[in-house]
């Protein structure tokens, strides 16, 4: 089938409602600059292991060349990296349309993420032979490779020709293979201290380090016995740019390395809670009613929860853990999404399309999720953005408590320290810019959405 | 003589009356329609006389609750594979005949669309505005039929040309905001076309219409059916389309069908009081009057009326309690062909009034 299309057609290419919202988000300047700051703090994300490093990327000691970087590298890093690496590999296949390598990245990722899982479930499965760990994680684990394998499988199952569904198939096995294959075992203690020493020994013949040569776990408890010289709450110099904190660590490094724990937080407690509201909304919504009734008292009794309280809470109970905090977070933030998603669907669902596709022979979900929901999710859109950002604040209010992460950075435990640091006025000023820029990022972008989204604005 | 594709059975359908506990408004009641292959019936009525429940019931688009199916059968004979489909529901099934109330949701979506289709008063709003026209036609196919995406892309595209659209590929990848009216209900058409049903039920396809794409919309009808030999129940309230395009007519008033008879014969001899009315309130072009007139003025009842049978003047206002016409009155056959609600003199005849059903059809132009 030939697919001569005039040229006068091409250039007037029909464009899709959403595509015209995002080209007029794109527009403004409040998008450009939110979302150039987002991008920014997913690439320093995705690049922090690489970037801020007390292992040296390459060294050669004793006549031995090796990476001791690679060698440190975790599941995380690796997933990160890889996945940012199929992405830019993706964006040079300008011919394919733009959908599917967006579903071919999520696919490949999704293979990424299930080979990580399986892997960390066949680490728990080990220790647990030790003893020590609960089941509860294992399961949790293997859970989690399973849905996201079967996810990815069932992606790949309806692309969209059989070349197609080759490839990404293909590729999404060698990568998780590959994953699965590769000899990634970090050392559980490091001794960061050991570079330097073997450096004032004399041992290295040569090394490339890292462009800011400390991992955010290095407190370098060495300087003190072999310098002399106290290495805690120093203020910003040439070789800590932001200072270090008060167990002596590298504040960038900190600061570059919590972006994870900002962005992972956000996305993923906005994710369970978006979730959760679309599909209780939804079906509150269309199925009005008692239903809507029912909901409706489901949504005003979780709307009373005082969530700080509630996770101060869960903290005294089950210690201080991330992932139970995004849980709790989404699990209590999804009202607001149902309500907006209940209104949207009161109104859809009287709409002549949505008959018509009742009428047509469409099942409840098609309705459902394909007819009603893209017609319905702008509002949702724009609340999430606000959303993101107000889990980012919840999380740096707890770490600023002191009852947030303590092994791991993030920007609210070293506003924490800056209470006591004193003179290190690096400490106060940098993570409290970095959580005002990326919550203030957020709201440009929810904004700017808003404004792109309202139909009123479409035709001026 | 030959079985109609379609036969509604006393149907009757109630909504809960807003304010009052407990008490129920008949939407529709007793009515009872039939439609052969090939042939239009139209539907005519006020709004609210119950054309677009009855119409409605036949794909079980009726919300349940709050609405509720009180009685009734709506026989379907269209469909091979039915019978199958509804093998878990014997009660609905006789003489190769699938009663389509007693089907439960699954079955009832693999006649949706696909044995019966159904296209809305509003092209305008009809259709999604997220997706292509293309998507929209193909995932109809998709849902029906056991073919590949590019077969698929294949019939909507036919589907497009037989309806009269250029460029058919083209226009699959628009949106449907790049269309005008005439060309969404175009659309719109295609896509009930898309499956071949047998039967089509139109609710008022040409009301938002201009009057130019109204008679292109109605002519392009009229061929599809011509070809597919496919059944349609035209719902309108424009009398001049009724008068152009069906063959047999059913006009409703108060949720009850009042006269069922064959175009030229309602137009020519109407028996009912209200269709009386109803016709007589057409305004005549080129004809001088200080007032138009009304139902109300053209409802008498006809001085040849037969004598067997008593029918009741037109109450314009009846209340929702007791049913239009009267409790016992019934669709009879008064004349060979000609059916109007009225009650029987001798209360023998009374017996079983047959179901209104006439195989004709129009003589082409």
């Amino acid at each position: 089938m030939t697919k001569a299309a005039p040229p006068t057609e091409s250039s007037a290419a029909p464009r899709s409602l959403i595509g015209a919202a995002a080209l007029r988000l794109l527009g403004g300047w409040g998008a450009r600059a939110g979302l150039s700051w987002i991008g920014f703090l997913v690439l320093t994300a995705v690049f922090a292991p690489v970037v801020a490093s007390s292992h040296p990327w390459v060294w050669k000691v004793g006549g031995q060349v090796s990476s001791p970087w690679l060698r440190h590298l975790t599941v995380t890093d690796a997933v990160l990296l890889l996945s940012f690496g199929v992405a830019v590999t993706l964006l040079c296949f300008r011919r394919v349309a733009a959908g599917r390598r967006i579903a071919a990245w999520a696919v490949l990722t999704g293979c990424l993420t299930a080979a990580a899982a399986a892997g960390s479930a066949v680490d728990l499965w080990r220790e647990r032979a030790a003893g020590g760990v609960p089941m509860v994680f294992l399961m949790v684990a293997v859970l989690l490779a399973a849905v996201i394998g079967f996810m990815a499988l069932i992606a790949v199952s309806s692309a969209a020709s059989w070349r197609g569904k080759a490839v990404v198939g293909f590729a999404g096995l060698l990568l998780a293979g590959g994953l699965a294959a590769a000899p990634i075992d970090p050392p559980v203690s490091v001794v960061y201290s050991s570079y330097r020493e073997a450096t004032a020994a004399g041992a290295v013949d040569w090394q490339v380090l890292a462009p800011l040569a400390y991992s955010p776990g290095d407190y370098q408890r060495d300087a003190m016995s072999a310098t002399g010289i106290d290495a805690r709450l120093k203020k910003p110099s040439l070789a800590h740019p932001l200072g270090t904190d008060e167990s002596g660590a590298d504040v960038l490094s900190r600061m570059i390395h919590a972006t994870r724990i900002a962005l992972a937080i956000g996305l993923i407690a906005t994710g369970i809670a978006v979730v959760i509201g679309i599909v209780v909304g939804g079906l509150m919504g269309y199925f009005a009613g008692v239903v809507d009734l029912l909901g409706m008292r489901l949504v005003e009794v979780f709307s009373a929860i005082p969530v700080i309280f509630l996770l101060i809470m869960i903290v005294a109970f089950y210690g201080r853990n991330l992932y139970l905090m995004m849980v709790i977070l989404g699990a209590t933030g999804w009202v607001g999404y149902a309500t907006f998603i209940r209104a949207e669907f009161l109104k859809l669902r009287k709409m002549d399309y949505v008959q018509a596709a009742h009428a047509c022979g469409v099942p409840l979900w098609s309705i459902l999720f394909r007819h009603m929901l893209p017609n319905g999710v702008t509002p949702v859109l724009v609340l999430a953005s606000f959303g993101i950002a107000s889990a980012i604040l919840t999380e740096s209010t707890l770490s600023f408590l002191g009852l947030g992460l303590v092994e791991e950075p993030s920007w609210g435990q070293l506003l924490n320290q800056a209470r006591r640091a004193g003179g290190q006025w690096g400490l106060t000023l940098f993570p409290g810019l970095a959580i005002f820029l990326t919550v203030f990022a957020y709201n440009l972008v929810g904004e700017a959405m808003r404004d792109a989204l309202d139909p009123k604005a479409a035709g001026k | 003589m030959a079985e109609p594709l379609i036969s509604i059975e006393n149907l009757a359908v109630s909504f809960p009356a807003r304010g009052k506990a407990g008490e129920r408004n008949q939407a529709v009641r007793d009515v009872n329609l039939a439609v052969y292959p090939g042939q239009t019936l139209a539907v005519v009525g006020e709004s609210g006389s119950g054309k677009s429940v009855s119409a409605m019931s036949i794909l079980q688009l009726i919300p349940t609750p709050p609405g509720r199916y009180d009685q009734g059968r709506i026989l379907w004979r269209g469909g091979s594979g039915t019978a199958d489909a509804a093998g878990q529901h014997a009660q609905g099934v006789q003489n190769d005949a699938v009663d389509l109330l007693t089907l439960n949701d699954k079955a009832m979506r693999t006649i949706r669309g696909n044995q019966i289709a159904m296209i809305f008063q509003e092209p305008m709003t009809s259709l999604n505005p997220v997706y292509t026209l293309g998507e929209q036609i193909m995932e109809a196919v998709l849902l029906h039929r056991k073919v590949s995406r590019s077969a698929a892309r294949d019939i909507a595209a036919s589907a497009l040309r037989d309806v009269g659209i250029a460029a058919p590929e083209q226009r699959l990848k628009e949106y449907p905001h790049q269309l005008s009216g005439g060309m969404r209900q175009r659309i719109m058409i295609a896509m009930a076309l898309a499956c071949q049903p047998r039967l089509l039920l139109a609710d008022e396809p040409t009301t938002a219409l201009d009057v130019t794409i109204q008679a292109q919309i109605l002519e392009l009808l009229r061929t599809l059916q011509r070809e597919k030999d496919m059944g349609i129940l035209l719902i309108t309230h424009d009398l001049g389309v009724v008068a152009e395009n069906a063959d047999v007519v059913a006009v409703m008033f108060a949720g009850r069908v009042v006269e069922f008879a064959n175009v030229r014969e309602l137009f020519n001899r109407p028996r009912h009081p209200y269709t009386r009315g109803l016709l007589r309130s057409m305004p005549v072009l080129g004809r001088r009057a200080q007032r138009l007139d009304t139902v109300m003025d053209g409802a008498t009842i006809p001085d040849d009326f037969p004598e067997k049978f008593v029918v009741k003047p037109h109450d314009p206002d009846p209340s929702p309690a007791t049913p239009y016409g009267g409790e016992d009155a019934r669709l009879h056959e008064i004349e060979p062909g000609h059916w109007v609600l009225c009650t029987p003199k001798n209360p023998q005849d009374h017996s079983a009034p047959a179901f209104p059903r006439l195989d004709y059809r129009r003589a082409q132009a």
